[in-house]
């Protein structure tokens, strides 16, 4: 298996525009190396973060996939990240707040608040498009802030600037931390299995193929560990993915 | 505030998702940009009338506008109440049992795939006397046929909203030109007198009253896309009405547009030489009813809205595929997405169907603007004739248990007449399919095409039971589409106002 390394050309010209920043999240539990190339290879921790990075090229930054489903799977991984955290979940009638844990990051906090400060809960279909419109560039400001990402182009002829990763093997990262979620000798780990799950639920089920051995029973079964929030979160993603696809509103 | 008011006002949440919602003019504009007017204007009509040799077909838009609006009545009503609602097989499969709706699937399947590699047949030959005639390039038609095909494939293969786009605006051209046509023919009158006769309901039976199915046909395969509707029915601003009001619209300007046309070319040539005029000049018999530079302009955008329809009906097509591979009813890998979030294996398949079918008939030395054209189309249409008869039936048994708040026309009285009109064409239309082709009864290709239909609906519910036996897990998701994963049978419509 080929991953293309700090080493490649386009890699070493990311690499020239700026010294990469270490990356400012450290999450709590989270062993990280002590160098910046191995500590952004060890990621935020966060789940959005990693599926933005494995949902965009390496090198150009260019999504992967159309405007909607893209949306649509940031959305989730931020749900994800709330469910993860114990502070939201899933009744009958829509999410509803899990108890009192305030999450630790800004944007998780105000998905949060959002949830919160409905009268009524919402069914998470609802939540998924809400927070789709907005969850690409979101998260891109909150990879930007923490290293990860930095913003080329700009205003140039009009057109808003782009985020490409500041180096592309942390782009990496994520995809290889799917491989070991999926490795059945490794323990469990729910963030990274919800990580795969929603990944193949956006349709970047070709991503895993490129990198990883053939991934399909595997995941089903690592999914199937996973608590019923996550569970439900991944099929609703898919299914609002697909409908996005078939009603070609992409 | 009171907390009882502050619920009644709409949150953010509310706002935000119901400004993403489309309103009757996007949906009426989907559902037209998918019907490529100037194709069947300018290529199902004048072909009609110099192959069945029949003269009814303005008067057959209308009365079978009239049936489809009665079926859409119920149609149009269960949409409301199931996921997938855009597919034909996903009412069938919960009106009459998934093993129909496996056949169904089939069955329309087939459909879509003869209407879009029959276009081809249309494109090769159009293409060829346009570059001959303009740019001095003789070329066969298969090889015009093949580039449009190649073209088709890329475009299926890269960002659907970008053809969405080009297929909008090409549908606000083809109007305005089909118009402007019409207008020219019907002011310019053969004899000098304007005659009403092709739009009277005597005209269906003017060669007999089975000639009725026939034209029924021809007129239903002039109205396909119109069930689109449905498609975006969980985008739809209200959906108790957006969705209606869509369907009921596009089938009132499809009507209009195609009869009068049709009218239009009658009048011009004079309803005693139309059919001859038709034979001697295909598409030219509507691009004759104007001044030259409308000709010209017309004959250009007979080859995109050709190509419109040929990009449409393929990603229709690889829709169906990617649905069905998605509930298991097909192979998984027809439902796995690339890169551009685009089914590509689904694609691909359907743009092998149209190489296949180029090949044969351009190796058989069939002729491809009758024989792949207007026999796969019309072979087309019939299979959306059989959806349409099958769906309504469908519709009165979902319904039969419990009625969930429909009126009784809605829910039995128009889903029954419509049944009985598209059967009763059905019927009309199997017993004189030789007319519908121009071959002598009997002909191989008269009973081969339409029977094709039977053939896969057999397979289809033979499937069907051997997953309900084998594969119960996907034999409970036959008909929910992207909702199969979540396994939801009711309708949902996030944040729509109730």
């Amino acid at each position: 298996m080929m991953f293309p390394m700090a080493s490649s050309r386009a890699g070493r010209a990311m690499h020239d525009r700026g010294a990469p920043r270490p990356p400012r999240h450290q999450p709590a539990g989270r062993e990280r190396s002590r160098g910046p190339v191995n500590a952004g290879l060890a990621g935020t921790g966060l789940v959005a973060d990693d599926l933005y990075l494995m949902a965009h090229h390496e090198l150009t930054g260019r999504p992967l996939l159309q405007p909607r489903p893209l949306g649509i799977g940031l959305a989730g991984a931020l749900l994800a990240e709330l469910m993860l955290g114990g502070s939201i979940t899933v009744r009958p009638g829509g999410v509803v707040l899990a108890g009192r844990s305030w999450p630790a990051d800004d944007l998780a906090r105000r998905v949060r608040d959002q949830i919160a400060g409905e009268y009524q809960p919402r069914p998470l279909p609802e939540w998924l498009l809400f927070w789709a419109r907005t969850a690409a560039v979101d998260l891109a400001g909150r990879l930007e802030r923490a290293g990860y990402l930095m913003r080329v182009g700009g205003w140039v002829r009009r057109r808003p600037g782009r985020w490409v990763s500041v180096d592309p093997d942390w782009a990496f990262g994520p995809l290889l931390r799917v491989r070991s979620a999926l490795d059945p000798a490794r323990p469990f780990d729910p963030r990274e299995v919800a990580l795969a799950g929603l990944a193949v639920a956006s349709g970047l089920g070709f991503r895993l193929d490129q990198y990883l051995t053939p991934v399909g029973r595997a995941l089903a079964e690592a999914i199937g560990y996973l608590g019923p929030d996550l569970r439900e979160l991944i099929a609703q993603t898919q299914a609002a993915v697909d409908s996005a696809l078939l009603s070609h509103r992409i | 505030m009171s907390r009882m008011q502050a619920a009644a006002k709409p949150s953010a949440v509310s706002r935000a998702l119901a400004r993403d919602r489309l309103g009757v003019p996007a949906v009426l504009f989907f559902v037209l940009a998918g019907v490529a007017p100037l194709t069947v204007a300018a290529g199902v009509i004048p072909t009609a009338y110099a192959t069945t040799g029949l003269t009814g077909i303005p008067a057959a838009f209308v009365v079978v506008a009239v049936i489809l609006g009665l079926f859409a009545t119920g149609y149009v009503a269960m949409t409301r109440h199931i996921t997938n609602a855009g597919a034909f097989y996903a009412f069938i499969a919960r009106g009459l049992g998934r093993p129909a709706g496996v056949a169904a699937a089939l069955v329309a399947l087939l459909a879509y795939t003869f209407l879009q590699v029959g276009l081809y047949g249309a494109l090769g030959p159009s293409a060829q006397a346009q570059a001959a005639a303009h740019l001095g390039i003789h070329a066969a038609w298969w090889v015009w046929a093949l580039a449009a095909w190649a073209l088709v494939t890329m475009l299926g293969l890269g960002r659907v909203d970008i053809a969405g786009k080009v297929l909008g605006v090409l549908l606000t051209v083809e109007v305005i030109t089909i118009v402007a046509e019409t207008i020219f023919g019907l002011a310019h009158p053969a004899g000098g007198q304007l005659s009403l006769a092709t739009l009277s309901p005597a005209a269906l039976t003017s060669a007999g009253f089975g000639t009725v199915g026939v034209l029924a046909v021809v007129a239903v395969l002039g109205f396909v896309g119109f069930e689109q509707a449905p498609v975006l029915a969980e985008e739809a601003r209200h959906p108790r009405r957006t969705i209606p009001a869509a369907t009921y619209a596009a089938l009132g300007v499809i009507a209009l547009v195609y009869a009068g046309a049709a009218w239009a070319m009658a009048a011009h040539a004079g309803r005693a030489r139309v059919v001859a005029a038709a034979g001697t000049q295909g598409p030219g018999l509507l691009f004759g009813l104007g001044p030259g530079w409308l000709s010209q302009t017309a004959q250009w955008l007979f080859l995109t809205s050709l190509f419109a329809a040929a990009l449409a009906f393929h990603n229709c097509v690889w829709r169906y595929i990617f649905a069905l591979a998605r509930e298991g009813v097909l192979p998984a890998g027809l439902g796995r997405t690339g890169p551009n979030s685009i089914p590509k294996a689904a694609s691909l398949t359907q743009s092998l169907t149209g190489l296949a079918a180029i090949a044969l008939f351009a190796l058989g030395g069939f002729p491809p603007m009758t024989d792949l054209f207007f026999w796969l189309g019309t072979t087309g249409g019939f299979g959306i004739l059989i959806l349409l008869a099958v769906t309504s039936v469908a519709v009165i048994a979902f319904f039969a248990s419990d009625p969930r708040g429909e009126s009784a026309w809605r829910r039995a009285i128009a889903p029954a007449g419509a049944a009985i009109l598209l059967a009763g064409l059905i019927v009309l239309a199997v017993l004189h399919y030789a007319t519908l082709f121009g071959v002598p009864p009997g002909s191989p290709a008269a009973w081969a095409l339409p029977a094709g239909y039977a053939v896969v609906a057999v397979i289809g519910l033979g499937w069907g039971l051997v997953l309900r036996a084998r594969r119960p897990a996907v034999y409970a998701t036959i008909g929910l589409g992207a909702h199969a994963v979540t396994g939801q049978r009711g309708s949902f419509r996030p944040g729509t106002p109730s």
